[in-house]
């Protein structure tokens, strides 16, 4: 799982209000080379929730130098955009698990892939 | 229309007239694409068909992704007049003097066909020499494609055996597990066709196979030189593949039209007639409408695509879904039943600045998903999630386009019909979806009934377009012991919260599918 799908994740266990940012919790992480395409990760920035992003590098300790909050002008900042394209698709949760912040509820993530199915309960 | 026109120049410009194949409801894609990206000049539709002249790169062309075969054209002409009373000695000079013509159009023909197949060869070995990435999986062979390499398609068309056509209703569940057959066979299939319907489908297992027989077929290539354009215009080899449809099939069957042929074209130009290997190719379509003569450009159709393993739904319909989709950049999309890939993979390919996102139920499909996604090189921006379409994990309104292919079978994961889950599934999508944003879904026809029912049921804006739109929709519907379970649905849907009332219809599409039809809708998500 990359940090930009977490980015769009949400916890959806029935009653659930704030089930924004998941909470990452990764046992195999890895940081793979990914083409980088400076006009892709510059049209994502301002979809992205950035805050979560942040506090999701931070959560993996691949923050590195990435700003808490966006610079200004960073469609310009090839070094910004590398960073952000490392962040966002290049570090990746290969086993491990989110957790609702709400609920405590925990989606494995195996191979790669989070599985947010719910028990027939939860829905 | 008649039309002899093989070569141009304009200027520094040389055009090239071609025809490609396309499958029904594909032909509005494949004119609107050839205009596109290749700047197509007098574009002509014929049923199953698209001609059109371009100047551009034969690499472009190739990359054409609506299209089903690509071919030289030789000659477009009035249809070759005969009743049934004719003599087989009268049919036979009737087809030589209407179909062979004079001796410097084919060398010309022949002479433009060589020049390409230099041309696709030479890009062909500039991507292996640039290429560093090396074989990353066994199996994939040594092209990759790459941003600046998207012209090595040809190399691993030229080099896969497996073929698969045809889907069957039953066989299309959600694994959507495809018949194979050889492609050296399908190119002798006589049958009378209009629209061709192939796919590749590759197991692990068949790739390694493929690459054993590969490499070796590869060396026999190159000794026949089967990909080396012709030394010389004589002593060509050729085979003859007719296809006749319509009332002239009963005056004269393809393969007397190919004897004819072949026994003609050995006289005027001193050709070999080859049926096991030959150098070139000479496809014949005659039908009541008109002849017309080519030569195939690539073996494998390019409906093929060399960046997908194992596909799903035909990369032609999921390239032109992707398409009414409208992606910009930076936009989010999602299939919320990816299966293994194949919308979000032609999606990806085509709108570089997007990201995707599919969902699946199925590990099985999953896996196969990320193998294809690798395959491709996309995982920058196609990337997957295992949940429900009934219960989607993302938040409203966060989504610009979805995109999906709703399993046509019987048998849904939790083995409960699809019928029943149509209306949640549609309201989860539309949940997703931003004001503005498209739905592009791929239905059997009984689905769309329910689909058009359900949404004017709900609807509580002017009706007017829609009205229409769903009483057509009820016209073009199968009658059968279904309907009944349908509006059965439909009364006690009526009764839930049903909350898909800000989808607007924008279109509806009929495509073929193989052996069964498919209808593309199009919806737009309004303000409430």
């Amino acid at each position: 799982m990359k940090l930009l799908t977490h980015n769009m994740l949400t916890s959806h266990v029935k009653g659930v209000t704030k089930g924004y940012p998941l909470l990452i919790k990764a046992t195999e992480v890895k940081v793979n080379e990914v083409e980088f395409n400076p006009k892709f990760v510059c049209r994502m920035i301002p979809k992205l929730e950035w805050s979560t992003l942040v506090q999701a590098a931070d959560q993996l300790g691949h923050r590195e130098e990435l700003p808490g909050e966006l610079v200004p002008d960073y469609e310009k900042n090839g070094d910004f955009l590398k960073k952000v394209h490392r962040v966002l698709l290049e570090v990746e949760v290969i086993e491990g698990c989110l957790q609702c912040p709400e609920s405590g509820r925990e989606f494995p993530i195996s191979k790669g892939i989070p599985n947010m199915l719910l028990n027939e309960d939860e829905a | 229309m008649f039309s002899n026109i093989i070569t141009e120049t304009r200027g520094e410009d040389t055009m090239v007239r071609y025809y490609c194949t396309a499958g029904n409801g594909m032909q509005s894609f494949l004119v609107e694409e050839v205009k596109k990206k290749l700047a197509a000049r007098d574009v002509h539709q014929i049923p199953g068909k698209v001609l059109f002249s371009s100047s551009a790169t034969i690499q472009r062309v190739c990359d054409l992704k609506a299209a089903e075969r690509l071919f030289l054209l030789l000659k477009q002409d009035s249809p070759v007049g005969m009743s049934t009373h004719t003599s087989p000695a009268k049919t036979a000079s009737v087809l030589r003097s209407r179909l062979l013509g004079d001796r410097r159009q084919w060398l010309s023909a022949v002479m433009t066909w060589s020049r390409l197949q230099r041309e696709l060869a030479a890009s062909r070995s500039a991507v292996t020499t640039s290429n560093t990435h090396g074989v990353r999986e066994k199996g994939r062979g040594s092209e990759r494609q790459s941003d600046e390499g998207k012209k090595c398609h040809q190399e691993s068309r030229k080099r896969s055996h497996s073929f698969t056509a045809e889907e069957s209703d039953e066989k299309r569940q959600r694994g959507r597990e495809q018949i194979r057959r050889h492609a050296l066979e399908l190119e002798k299939d006589d049958d009378v066709k209009e629209s061709e319907e192939v796919c590749a489908n590759y197991s692990k297992k068949d790739l390694e196979q493929n690459v054993e027989s590969c490499s070796k077929n590869m060396k026999n290539m190159d000794d026949l030189g089967e990909d080396a354009p012709l030394e010389s215009v004589e002593n060509v080899s050729f085979r003859i593949n007719c296809k006749c449809s319509g009332s002239l099939s009963r005056c004269a069957g393809a393969q007397e039209v190919s004897k004819v042929m072949g026994a003609g074209l050995s006289k005027l130009l001193g050709w070999k007639a080859d049926l096991k290997n030959p150098k070139l190719e000479i496809s014949v379509f005659l039908s009541d409408d008109y002849c017309l003569l080519g030569i195939p450009l690539t073996r494998l159709p390019l409906a093929n695509r060399s960046y997908i393993k194992s596909t799903g739904l035909r990369s032609t319909i999921a390239w032109a879904m992707a398409s009414l989709a409208q992606i910009q950049p930076g936009f989010r999309v999602v299939d919320p039943m990816c299966g293994v890939g194949t919308i979000l993979i032609e999606a990806a390919n085509e709108h570089k600045a997007a990201c995707f996102l599919g969902v699946d139920i199925d590990d099985g499909q999953l896996q196969k998903a990320d193998e294809n996604i690798a395959f491709a090189e996309l995982q920058g921006r196609v990337h997957l999630l295992k949940a429900s379409s009934k219960a989607l994990p993302l938040p409203s309104a966060s989504v610009d386009a979805v995109v999906c292919d709703l399993p046509f079978g019987r048998k849904f994961s939790t083995r409960v019909n699809m019928a029943d889950n149509l209306p949640l599934i549609l309201s989860e999508m539309e949940r997703v979806l931003c004001v503005g944003g498209t739905l592009v879904v791929l239905l059997s026809p009984q689905l769309s009934c329910l689909l058009k029912k359900l949404l004017s049921h709900t609807h509580s804006g002017p009706k007017g377009n829609k009205e229409d739109e769903s009483q057509t929709g009820i016209k073009n519907c199968l009658v059968s012991s279904s309907e009944q379970q349908i509006s059965q649905i439909q009364s006690s849907s009526s009764q839930e919260a049903l909350t898909i009332s800000s989808l607007r219809h924008q279109t509806t599409l009929r495509v073929s599918l193989g052996a069964i039809d498919g209808l593309i809708h199009k919806y737009i998500k309004t303000p409430d």
